[in-house]
């Protein structure tokens, strides 16, 4: 039997949103008050979704304190109280949006998986982020998913 | 097209395998596998899967899906130990995995009677607490 078990975390921590690439006047209109150059701050929530099996004995799908040890290792304690622009070096020259902020916790989690679950277990299934309440981005896990504002796949149409 | 209806029920369980010692029953299941047993404010949340009838505009009459919840589900699993007091448990661990298992067993076939066949139960959640939550979309 398979099943898909979410869990949720919490972490605050803080951004601005300002793109290099764009003007002040392009950022102010792009991220409106997100721009304030002082920054601001949210509590994330993050729902980690898995795909199992449910053992026969013990009747889980997956271990929720070895989950619960890879969310801490690999999001919460590295993001907890920080300033994602300027204490999280994947945020250089990267935008910390909701967007790149779920890639990126999609990346950590994909880089951890191994070390905890092995082979043929609990499998990673999806992501969601919660900015605020009505904030929301999911993220499939995909191993070819890539950050918006990083360099562009070069499609060749000719 | 999916629609979806959400029902509470509380009740206490106990995490505890019996083939397991003590010690693995404690290192697996924390807390809950306290022999007293504790509970919880489930929440479970069916999805239905149908297109709209032409005439009625609804996939599905909600007070025949309100009656199935309640007969199938509430009757059963509301104030009760689980271990104890529902069939599914006498051999089975009720992890929230296993809660989610034995609801779709007691409602996919009312559902697809009632609607004739016209639509399908496409999921079952259960949430636990407030941020666990486990999903079943039958046998794969």
């Amino acid at each position: 039997m398979t099943v898909l078990v979410s869990r949720k975390y919490r972490f605050p921590a803080s951004h601005r949103l300002h793109s290099a690439l764009l003007s002040e006047e392009e950022n102010r209109a792009t991220y409106g008050k997100c721009n304030n150059p002082h920054g601001h701050g949210h509590d994330y929530e993050v729902e980690i979704t898995v795909r199992g099996a449910v053992d026969e004995v013990t009747g889980r799908a997956v271990d929720l304190a070895a989950l619960d040890r890879l969310a801490e290792e690999q999001i919460l304690k590295p993001l907890r109280y920080r300033n994602l622009n300027e204490e999280v070096p994947s945020f250089q020259g990267v935008v910390p949006t909701t967007e790149n902020l779920a890639a990126e916790l999609d990346r950590r989690l994909r880089a951890g998986w191994g070390g905890v679950f092995c082979a043929g277990g609990p499998v990673y299934e999806k992501l969601r982020i919660w900015e605020t309440e009505r904030n929301i981005c999911e993220i499939l896990s995909a191993p070819t998913a890539t950050r918006v504002g990083e360099a562009p796949i070069q499609e060749d149409n000719g | 097209m999916l629609i979806s209806k959400k029902v509470e029920f509380s009740a206490a369980h106990i995490c505890r395998a019996p083939g397991l010692s003590e010690e693995e029953n404690r290192r697996i299941y924390g807390e809950a596998a306290n022999p007293h047993g504790h509970g919880h404010n489930y929440v479970v949340e069916v999805a239905i899967e149908g297109e709209p009838d032409p005439v009625t505009g609804m996939i599905l009459d909600l007070k025949e899906l309100k009656q199935i919840l309640e007969d199938r589900i509430l009757s059963v699993y509301d104030h009760r130990l689980l271990n104890r007091e529902v069939e599914a448990f006498e051999h089975r661990v009720p992890t929230v995995e296993n809660i989610a298992i034995d609801i779709w067993r007691r409602i996919c076939q009312p559902v697809a009677s009632v609607t004739r066949g016209r639509a399908r139960l496409f999921s079952v959640r259960v949430h636990e607490t407030s941020d666990l939550v486990v999903e079943y979309r039958g046998a794969e």
